[in-house]
């Protein structure tokens, strides 16, 4: 090998230093990522270490049969009045929620014009951003007393002279000042956001060619959005659905501050007296155990990581079920 | 021609004309879909912020006074300004300097004076001298290699001697007069960077000049507050931070931009009607609203007795500290996550999966619930590394686990759409992967990157829940005073207020905290809207 051709790739190769610096900022940038699993490793050590230590004093069979929670008072650690409460608010929430969202995304994707588009979709972002103990508050000082003022009401399903069991008759008795109701009414608004910004990127990553195939064929602009372009997006519906559900299961502060402190079971069959009822979520009881002075010990303090353990799971499970939804049925163009 | 329709002609214009309504009936009710949750929120707003203001309580006139000097002033000038890109472009720039200058100098002055200037101080001072001095040792010679990654480590071993020396120096530094700490804080970066604006666009000297003059400022108004008798502080600040930069672009404009001149004075119009309205209906004693918006609510602690003594001033800057610090711990990790999932990872093999593990990760901390991170901040502070209760190392660490994952994903979205073309020419001009990262990729990203971390802000202002289950006071009568002092913050004042049943508390002034914080975060997204509006994908 001649001198020459040596010092030409001599000149071409990067001094020591500078790579060694290379490979300290890409190990350090590297570190940065891999913390987020350190994160992830952390959550679940520091909610099993102490949810197990609760298990191993209360046995997971009383604590997720148990009708009654009542930790401070009478000992009794009974999770299900606190999932009835949560899934009162995420089905009442739901109702408010999944279509409007849904609608928003079509009109967003399919009808908007640009200048609406860029006006209502940072103004729909808004509805996410509010603090939620903004929403709690005005669930409980503004929303309340509004919907309060046109109750009761009450419809009979059976008409009159049928002789049944009173409960039959749907009666939505008036408010208590906390209630379920307006909590949902709240977590509805403020999961809207994610319902349709996420159904409108599915609705938007629909090829443009099916729409057009569909005009072809002499369909309306409501045939093609109903027909073509939403199940075509199924898949990135649901899981903004699964998404959106899985946000209210973990709401806190607005079904703290609007809902209550009282955990109740559900009212059967008059389901419109659950939402005029006080009740407590797993979210809003674990607030109440933060907020007493027990902490640092007793099974009351470990209860509260047992309910986040509880939580944690029902949430990543929902999260997990949309990722993998979205992925599985997504129709690839 | 024989226009004679038949019954299935006529059948079918009918059914054609109900397919047509059955449409707009259809899209109507898709608009109404889309409106009802922003209008229903709108309505809450409006409530909330009629009992925060009470406008029932103010005479007609004065609603008169201050449509007659602020309301239309500004809208003539805005509808003159909308016709006129140019004087657009420069109110804008008016309207961020003179707000953005105000707002940031009156923020500063409450942190360093709640973290104690002096101590504030010392720190900067030691953390500032060793990157002053590499940065020197950079200008005069010709191998950079070593000085980029010094000046971190620079700045963490100038933090190490302040806090070795603290105990030395604190006391020699005690004695000089407060002002001389604002003035080194605020003054002397400021009068910096007006002198290295300068001096890139006119020259090493005009800029020197320029420095000195805003330091010289800062001297004189110190003076002349000395000598008329009051705190000299924050009379510097105001000056450093909201004079110096609204003097900087009025002149710029001025000089500049004689197309747009015009649109500095926008702000004016709002500060002088303003001014004008409030001296016309002191001067008539008017009747003003009964408002709970007063200088009491945002300079008084609460008191949970009296309404018009209740303020949130310690929850505003306890948001502002713990907000801030959260971002100083966040915002680095989250930004290398980002970079390494998309400028680093390797898309096969090992590095690969790992990469896979990662956006998986991470879009599911995103879905946990934020009272599970209030857990995760419970035995990560309190019980592995034994701190205090609610202090705000741990709120702000809480948070900061709370927002890593957005500013990660925004972070990779901005990257991302920074086009390929630009990394394969730097690489082709032989730059190396970091170089190519931060003299090329970074900087196109900025905007994206800022519009991600301004929302993740916004959220992390407002967030509550894992502050109760951190048990981070609800009220406290002063704000933190230190990193390891006890943390408190603004929605949580809320949280607890909102338990008081006075209709003075409930319909009034627990209304205008909240006004002060929605205010706060909407100020937020709005900049984050307007940032990513102006650098976004179409531009």
């Amino acid at each position: 090998m001649s001198k020459e051709s040596e010092t030409g790739i001599g000149s071409l190769q990067r001094s020591g230093f500078v790579v060694r610096k290379e490979r300290l900022y890409a190990r350090l940038i590297a570190a940065s990522a891999v913390l987020t699993i350190l994160v992830t490793v952390g959550i679940i050590l520091a909610l099993s270490g102490r949810a197990f230590s609760f298990w191993s004093e209360i046995s997971p069979v009383t604590f997720f049969t148990g009708t009654s929670w009542s930790p401070v008072i009478a000992q009794s650690y009974g999770v299900l009045p606190l999932i009835s409460g949560t899934l009162i608010v995420t089905v009442f929430s739901a109702l408010i929620a999944l279509p409007v969202g849904l609608a928003a995304a079509i009109y967003l994707s399919e009808y908007a014009s640009d200048t609406a588009r860029s006006i209502l979709k940072p103004a729909l972002e808004i509805l996410a951003g509010v603090p939620t103990v903004i929403y709690g508050y005005m669930a409980l000082v503004y929303v309340t007393p509004l919907i309060d003022s046109v109750l009761p009401l009450s419809a009979q399903v059976i008409p009159p002279g049928v002789p049944v069991l009173p409960e039959f008759t749907i009666v939505m008795p008036s408010l208590r000042t906390f209630n379920a109701l307006s909590a949902s009414f709240v977590v509805g608004i403020m999961i809207i956001p994610m319902v349709s910004s996420i159904s409108e990127d599915a609705l938007s990553a629909v090829p443009d060619s099916l729409r057009q195939a569909g005009y072809g064929l002499g369909s309306t602009k409501f045939d093609v959005s109903t027909k073509i372009v939403v199940p075509s997006a199924t898949s990135g519906i649901v899981a903004s659905y699964v998404l959106a559900l899985s946000r209210a299961i973990g709401e806190t502060m607005a079904v703290t501050m609007a809902m209550g402190m009282s955990p109740q079971m559900p009212y059967f069959p008059n389901v419109l007296k659950n939402l005029a009822e006080s009740g407590q979520t797993i979210t809003a009881a674990m607030v109440q155990i933060a907020g007493a002075d027990s902490l640092g010990s007793g099974p009351t303090y470990e209860a509260m990581f047992a309910l986040g353990m509880t939580l944690f799971v029902i949430t990543l499970t929902m999260n997990v079920l949309a990722e993998l939804v979205r992925r599985r049925f997504r129709e690839e163009y | 021609m024989a226009t004679e329709e038949t019954g299935d002609q006529l059948g079918q214009t009918t059914r054609l004309r109900l397919q047509k309504l059955k449409g707009q009936l259809f899209e109507v009710s898709l608009v109404a879909a889309t409106l009802v949750g922003i209008l229903a929120l709108l309505v809450l707003f409006a409530y909330i912020s009629v009992d925060a203001f009470r406008p029932g309580a103010a005479s007609p006139v004065w609603f008169l006074a201050y449509f007659g000097t602020l309301v239309a002033p500004m809208a003539a000038f805005t509808l003159y300004a909308r016709r006129k890109p140019a004087v657009q472009e420069t109110n804008a720039r008016a309207f961020a300097a003179v707000f953005g200058g105000l707002l940031l100098s009156v923020v500063m002055y409450a942190v360093i004076d709640s973290l104690s200037p002096y101590d504030v101080f010392t720190y900067v001072f030691f953390a500032s001298i060793p990157p002053a001095l590499v940065l020197t040792y950079d200008r005069t010679t010709d191998d950079r290699t070593y000085t980029g990654p010094a000046i971190p480590v620079s700045i963490i071993v100038g933090l190490g001697v302040a806090a070795v020396l603290y105990d030395f120096v604190r006391g020699p530094i005690g004695i000089a007069a407060e002002w001389i700490m604002y003035f080194g804080l605020v003054t002397v970066p400021a009068a910096l960077l007006v002198a290295r604006l300068t001096a890139s666009r006119r020259g090493r000297r005009t800029g020197a000049i320029a420095g000195g003059a805003v330091a010289a400022g800062g001297l004189a108004v110190a003076l002349a507050s000395i000598v008329a008798g009051i705190d000299a502080s924050l009379p510097v600040v105001l000056f450093s931070g909201s004079v110096v930069p609204t003097s900087y672009v009025v002149w710029r404009s001025v000089r500049t931009n004689p197309e747009g001149r015009v649109g500095v004075v926008g702000p004016f119009v709002l500060i002088g009607g303003t001014l004008l309205g409030a001296s016309l209906v002191e001067g008539f004693g008017i009747d003003n609203p009964d408002t709970f918006l007063t200088p009491n609510l945002l300079l008084q602690s609460w008191d949970g007795l009296t309404a018009s003594n209740a303020g949130v001033y310690p929850q505003i800057v306890g948001s502002i500290v713990v907000v801030g610090f959260m971002a100083v711990l966040a915002f680095p990790v989250g930004i290398g996550a980002a970079i390494y999932l998309e400028e680093y990872a390797p898309s096969s093999g090992w590095g690969g999966r790992l990469a896979t593990l990662l956006e998986v990760n991470i879009s599911n901390l995103a879905g946990v619930p934020s009272v599970v991170y209030g857990l995760l901040g419970l035995a990560l502070f309190r019980r592995t590394l034994g701190f205090g209760t609610g202090i705000v190392v741990s709120a702000a660490g809480t948070l900061g686990l709370l927002i890593l994952p957005i500013v990660i994903v925004s972070t990779q979205e901005a990257l991302r759409s920074v086009p390929d073309d630009l990394r394969q020419g730097s690489y082709g001009m032989g730059a190396s992967r970091w170089q190519t990262l931060r003299e090329v990729v970074l900087p196109e990203a900025i905007p994206g990157t800022l519009t991600g971390t301004i929302l993740a802000l916004a959220r992390a202002i407002g967030e509550t829940a894992p502050l109760v289950i951190i048990a981070v006071a609800t009220t406290t009568y002063s704000p933190p005073s230190g990193l390891f002092s006890s943390a408190t913050a603004l929605p949580l004042q809320i949280f607890a207020a909102s338990a008081n049943a006075k209709p003075e508390f409930r319909h009034g002034v627990v209304p205008a905290a909240a006004v002060v914080l929605l205010v706060l975060m909407l100020l937020m997204n709005a900049t984050a809207i307007v940032i990513r509006n102006k650098y976004g994908r179409g531009n």
